[in-house]
């Protein structure tokens, strides 16, 4: 029996708006996700290798516990373990506003934050620490070496490998749908179920990402030729 | 461009579909030797795994006891039971992908879906309600505009509510277990299922004097079991299946066994279903 | 407040079902990462040697392959695998087999290319000798470059290996009984999520912790 193609399911009734529906919240919670990662990638990513042990410690402890658990066990520990523990008052606000969303969105953001901070840490470690010591001696405590002059250079360092991990992050989204994020995998699932049309609506939705996925990836390249550092350019993995 | 070419050339792989081997359900099943049914794993006292972790349930038994000799005896050789998980999002998928041959969990048989499978005899009637916490507002559909409302994604229950309450706030669930508990933590105010499905959640539910179900019946649910369109043979056996449980009285032992007073989520069966099934048992 | 009690009353079905995969149910955490780790580590050397063939009937097909697998998600990819084969192939395939296919083509990807990148970091000079010497391509490939390749990408493969081990989760989606799913089943009845999902990060940590001390110490052999 062949199967019969109705691509028309995809854009007649709710199937269109749902797909867009789907890309606008896979979008938000990745944008979102994203800067969580980023955020808690460079803060930590930085904290493994200045000179204090306690700052070490604790940045390590992050990185190792967060990034060694699967990202669906923690959308279930956000999702359900964690409201548990937050007071009445805090707990009631957030599941008026979209409860789930920022479960995924914490999950996305703590979970990648620990992956990032080891392309960033590589990013550090790649400069040479003359770099740091002229800094220090120029005068500028160790935050300030960090911050106007360590990082920076990391970060333009480790851009390849940090373009990867965000577009790991896109992809990971769609691990949101199991707490009932209408994101973009969510949707496909949804067509499915009300037209019966799994090949259109899975096509529909890997489509979509290819094209998200290439696009950044796109964008990026011509990024990272722009800000390569020559004679210094991190080969990330 | 190189990106493009690769969904071009996914796409074009799966265009061009491979021919089908024409195998009706039972001949696969004598072959193998295996019948492959989906069945839930969080719906007591249908599917379910109880405390002592074994996957139990009355569409189980109905399988085991009533189809499984059906279809034993019109193969002339013992056959195996398989189980797999299905959900209402899967299931007609698992189906049509010949994942599995019987869907016996808690299905409604409804128009639409005839479309896409076929159904046996109704075996359990039963109809939509809510679940809330004891105290709720919530007394019934015309109660849920503006709430919060749990479902699981695919059911009938969750198309109704799209459709009658638009401004009620879905959150559709992968499965049961995950959408009751959503409303145990109070991500939402409600849950809507089957009225049996929500009673069988209460009875299993760490305190059930915490939880009531409440709202007259929104919708007719009459369960049945689903198999591949045009695959007569293998439903009339399955029908037989059935209507010889219903005669012989093994329905109605493992009607008592999960839904009698001490069974496990307590569920009366009124005169009116009890004739309706009856009468669907055509004569020999 | 913190319950252990369903830890304890519940661990040995988290940990011998889960992960181990013995038990009532088709699972185990383990039974499937093995083989997807071996088999998608040994797809992935085709795949990345074939990026590097010089003839563009090869190398074309493996960069779409690559290019295709990592810019979907792995949760697409497992429900194409889930509903679509079986339909195409008109043949049903058990959960496991879904998970373990769709792992191992998914992960051949980015196998493929660490191999890729291992191998094209061996240096020029060493093919060029073991031509010099009268090796053909196949056979400089399989002593000269490939030796010294893996061990350039033994770092990266490690990390390969515990992320696919950590993507064994995602199994539980299409109701594999790994030890996510087997956290979940206990979850539903008990409702203690906290303490279950606390419980099964840390059993994967300390699984995916160790594989990498292992892998360091075999690193620090090798070097």
């Amino acid at each position: 029996m062949r199967y019969e193609f109705h691509w028309a399911v995809l854009w007649s009734g709710q199937s269109g708006r749902w797909l867009l529906q789907g890309l606008a919240t896979t979008v938000e919670l990745s944008a979102l996700g994203w800067v969580l990662a980023a955020a808690l990638g460079i803060a930590s990513g930085a904290m493994r290798t200045v000179p204090w042990r306690p700052l070490r410690a604790l940045a390590t402890v992050y990185v190792e516990f967060f990034r060694n658990v699967p990202l669906l066990v923690w959308m279930f520990f956000w999702y359900f373990g964690v409201p548990q523990l937050l007071p009445e008052v805090i707990r009631e606000w957030l599941f008026r506003h979209g409860a789930e969303f920022w479960a995924g969105m914490f999950a996305l953001g703590v979970y990648h934050g620990a992956r990032m901070s080891e392309v960033i840490r590589g990013g550090i470690q790649a400069i040479p620490k003359t770099l740091f010591e002229a800094a220090v001696a120029m005068g500028l405590t160790t935050f300030q070496a960090y911050r106007l002059v360590i990082v920076p250079i990391a970060l333009r360092l480790s851009l390849p490998p940090a373009t990867n991990e965000s577009l790991n992050l896109l992809k990971n989204s769609s691990v949101a749908l199991t707490i009932s994020v209408a994101e973009l995998t969510f949707q496909t699932r949804q067509i499915e179920t009300y037209t019966a049309r799994a090949l259109e609506a899975l096509t529909a939705g890997t489509v979509i990402y290819l094209v998200l996925c290439v696009g950044i990836a796109a964008i990026m390249a011509r990024v990272e030729h722009r800000f390569a550092i020559p004679g210094l350019i991190a080969r990330g993995g | 461009m190189r990106q493009l070419l690769a969904a071009l050339f996914a796409l074009g792989f799966v265009a061009v579909a491979a021919p089908a081997l024409a195998e009706t359900t039972l001949e696969k099943i004598s072959g193998t030797g295996v019948l492959t049914v989906g069945t839930r794993r969080g719906s007591p006292p249908f599917g379910f795994v109880n405390k002592s972790n074994e996957w139990v349930g009355f569409s189980i038994d109905l399988v085991e006891q009533a189809i499984k000799p059906a279809i034993e005896r019109k193969l002339g050789k013992a056959i195996k039971v398989e189980l797999k998980e299905s959900t209402p999002a899967t299931r007609i998928p698992l189906l049509t992908s010949n994942q599995v041959d019987l869907i016996a969990e808690t299905m409604t048989d409804t128009r639409p879906r005839r479309e896409s499978v076929d159904f046996s005899l109704t075996y359990f009637v039963t109809g939509a309600q809510f679940l809330v916490k004891k105290g709720s507002a919530i007394h019934g559909i015309q109660d849920v505009a503006g709430r919060r409302v749990a479902a699981q994604q695919g059911s009938t229950n969750a198309k109704i509510i799209r459709e009658r309450v638009p401004t009620a706030e879905l959150r559709e669930f992968p499965d049961q277990p995950a959408a009751f508990q959503a409303l145990a933590q109070g991500q939402v105010q409600a849950y809507t299922n089957d009225g049996i499905q929500l009673a069988g959640l209460k009875a299993k539910a760490p305190r059930p004097a915490e939880w009531e179900i409440v709202g007259d019946f929104y919708s007719y649910e009459p369960y049945g079991m689903a198999v591949r369109k045009n695959d007569s043979d293998f439903r009339a056996v399955l029908n037989n299946g059935l209507m010889e449980a219903i005669e012989s009285g093994l329905y109605f032992g493992l009607y008592e066994k999960w839904f009698g007073p001490k069974g496990e989520v307590p569920y009366p069966l009124t005169p009116e279903n009890k004739r309706f099934l009856l009468m669907q048992v055509v004569p020999k | 407040m913190l319950d252990l009690s369903v830890i304890v009353n519940n661990w040995a079905f988290l940990v011998v079902q889960g992960l181990l995969g013995f038990g009532g149910f088709t699972g185990g955490t383990l039974r499937l990462a093995i083989p997807a780790i071996v088999l998608g580590f040994g797809l992935g050397i085709f795949i990345g040697i074939a990026r590097l063939a010089r003839s563009g009937w090869i190398s074309l097909p493996a960069t779409l392959y690559v290019e295709f697998f990592r810019g979907v998600p792995l949760v697409m990819v497992i429900f194409w695998i889930w509903f679509i084969i079986p339909q195409l192939l008109r043949l049903p395939i058990p959960e496991y087999g879904v998970a373990l296919t769709a792992f191992v083509i998914f992960e051949a990807a980015y196998f493929g290319e660490i191999v890729r990148a291992g191998i094209q970091s061996v240096a020029r000079g060493q093919v060029e000798a073991a031509t010099a010497l009268g090796l053909t391509r196949p056979q400089s490939m399989r002593f000269v470059v490939l030796p010294q390749a893996i061990r350039n990408m033994l770092p990266s493969l490690v990390t390969q290996m515990i992320v696919l081990f950590k993507d064994t989760s995602l199994a539980s989606i299409i109701g594999y009984v790994d030890l996510t799913k087997a956290a979940q089943i206990v979850d539903n009845r008990e409702i203690r999520p906290f303490e279950l999902y606390l419980f099964i990060a840390v059993v994967y940590f300390l699984c995916t912790y160790s594989m990498s001390r292992i892998a360091a110490r075999f690193e620090h052999r090798l070097a």
